[in-house]
């Protein structure tokens, strides 16, 4: 599947959410842990060899579990192959906390599940729906109801 | 670069709802002729299908800092999506009408996580003003059940005053961010704890020097979190001209050094090294310049 590298290159050098030097392994069988310097940005977790400029790899952050390991490590496996595991190694519990919680949080879908939330929430104490004044109350993407999906349109206007 | 091709391709076709599908026209990177694909937008990635049954896209764009532009072209109602880093290809698609071209043009530009942060970030505030009016008024509380109170002020306001401590001894072991629960489930057995404890944008150089290293926006849904500040109280100030007549933009906050709505501005270092040194620097200048202000 193609994918535009260069930009997402470029994003793995925007300013992070966190960034530290952890202890990664890979999924696969025989895989070891490896320092890694791993960056947080928007719904990716990049990670590179320390002090190089580009990263080896990306972990689009979307449809993925993260679970504790144990008191310092956390681990990520993406529903599809949910066997399949990237282990992190942090140095501390409250360091390994941090991560799991900035990861959960990171997704595109964690965001949109809070902005119905909060979206509802006001409607109901106010009777106002918040996003009419910005002029996106109709988006798909933040519509309340996001099962009842709109059934798709060759050109489906907003 | 890898990346977790299969699990984003799996991405592009779970049952999570997309935010827009529907087909375009699109330039070939060297072959300059138009073809068409089936489009589907989830979040901030565009995946293209060669057809609307196939099983898996061909690929996709990260839309993530990218401008979205109509352009002069041979072909009608073309647009083009467009990034701000060097050497990036220009990706140029059109639809076969103009309602088409404007609706997908809408889509893209607010494609980005940074737009949605933004937005929830908003709201958010919004839900905390209305709060606290109404913790001041049990009387006169609308359409408010009898819950407001003491208890949830006082964690307002302990949450104003607190250093930022992060802990997650509320978190449980295994958490998931699938989309497979229903999503209003989730969020309302956690309702209380969102309300009660709300960890803002700590971005305010005000305030507090090291803010820049805190985790951005976290909705705690679960998680107990204390903030640090000050960008929400900050934007109250401008919370009289919201209520003007007119659509209008959500204000914008503070924000994070380089992150912008349109492209991400790369302040030049490529080597993450130096790049976290310059950040320190930074906050080293803001902090000499709060406490001078002092």
């Amino acid at each position: 599947m193609r994918f535009n590298e260069k930009e997402l290159v470029s994003l793995s050098r925007q300013p992070s959410e966190m960034a530290a030097e952890l202890g990664m392994r890979g999924p696969k069988k025989g895989d070891v842990v490896k320092k890694r310097l791993v960056k947080l940005v928007v719904n990716f977790l990049f990670y590179f060899r320390t002090d190089e400029e580009e990263p080896i790899g990306a972990l689009l952050l979307e449809q993925c579990r993260v679970e504790r390991e144990d008191s310092q490590s956390f681990s990520i496996a993406f529903l599809d192959e949910a066997e399949r595991k990237y282990l992190f190694e942090c140095d501390s519990e409250e360091q390994c906390g941090e991560w799991v919680d900035s990861i959960v949080k990171a997704s595109y879908e964690f965001m949109r599940k809070n902005l119905i939330f909060y979206r509802t929430e006001i409607h109901r104490l106010t009777g106002k729906d918040p996003l009419e004044q910005y002029g996106i109350s109709d988006e798909t993407r933040f519509q309340v109801n996001n099962g009842l999906q709109l059934t798709p349109r060759d050109t489906c206007s907003l | 670069m890898k990346l977790n091709e299969r699990s984003v391709a799996h991405y592009a076709t779970c049952d999570s709802p997309p935010d827009k599908t529907g087909f375009l026209f699109k330039k070939g990177e060297r072959n300059t002729a138009y073809h068409r694909r089936w489009f589907v937008l989830k979040g901030n990635m565009l995946f293209y299908f060669e057809e609307r049954e196939s099983r898996e896209p061909i690929g996709v764009i990260v839309l993530e800092g990218c401008t979205v532009e109509l352009c002069e072209s041979a072909e009608e109602f073309a647009f083009a999506v467009k990034f701000d880093c060097a050497k990036a290809r220009v990706y140029k698609m059109a639809s076969d009408n103009q309602a088409g071209m404007e609706s997908w043009v809408k889509a893209l530009s607010r494609a980005s996580f940074d737009y949605m942060r933004l937005v929830v970030k908003e709201l958010e505030r919004q839900l905390e003003e209305i709060q606290e009016a109404a913790g001041g008024d049990c009387v006169g509380a609308g359409g408010l059940q009898g819950r407001s109170k003491p208890s949830r002020r006082h964690q307002v306001s302990r949450s104003r005053s607190g250093a930022s401590s992060s802990s997650s001894s509320s978190s449980t072991s295994s958490l998931s961010s699938s989309s497979g629960a229903p999503p209003m489930a989730v969020n309302y057995s956690a309702q209380r704890s969102i309300q009660d404890e709300v960890q803002l944008m700590s971005d305010c150089p005000k305030e507090n020097g090291v803010a820049w290293s805190k985790p951005a926006v976290s909705l705690a849904n679960g998680f107990a979190e204390e903030a640090s500040s000050c960008a929400a109280w900050e934007a109250c100030s401008d919370s009289g001209s919201n209520s003007g007549p007119g659509a209008r933009a959500p204000p914008v906050p503070r924000r994070r050094r380089g992150a912008s709505l349109e492209s991400p501005v790369s302040p030049g270092t490529g080597c993450f090294s130096k790049l976290h040194d310059w950040y320190g620097k930074e906050v080293e200048e803001v902090r000499v310049q709060w406490l001078q202000s002092k």
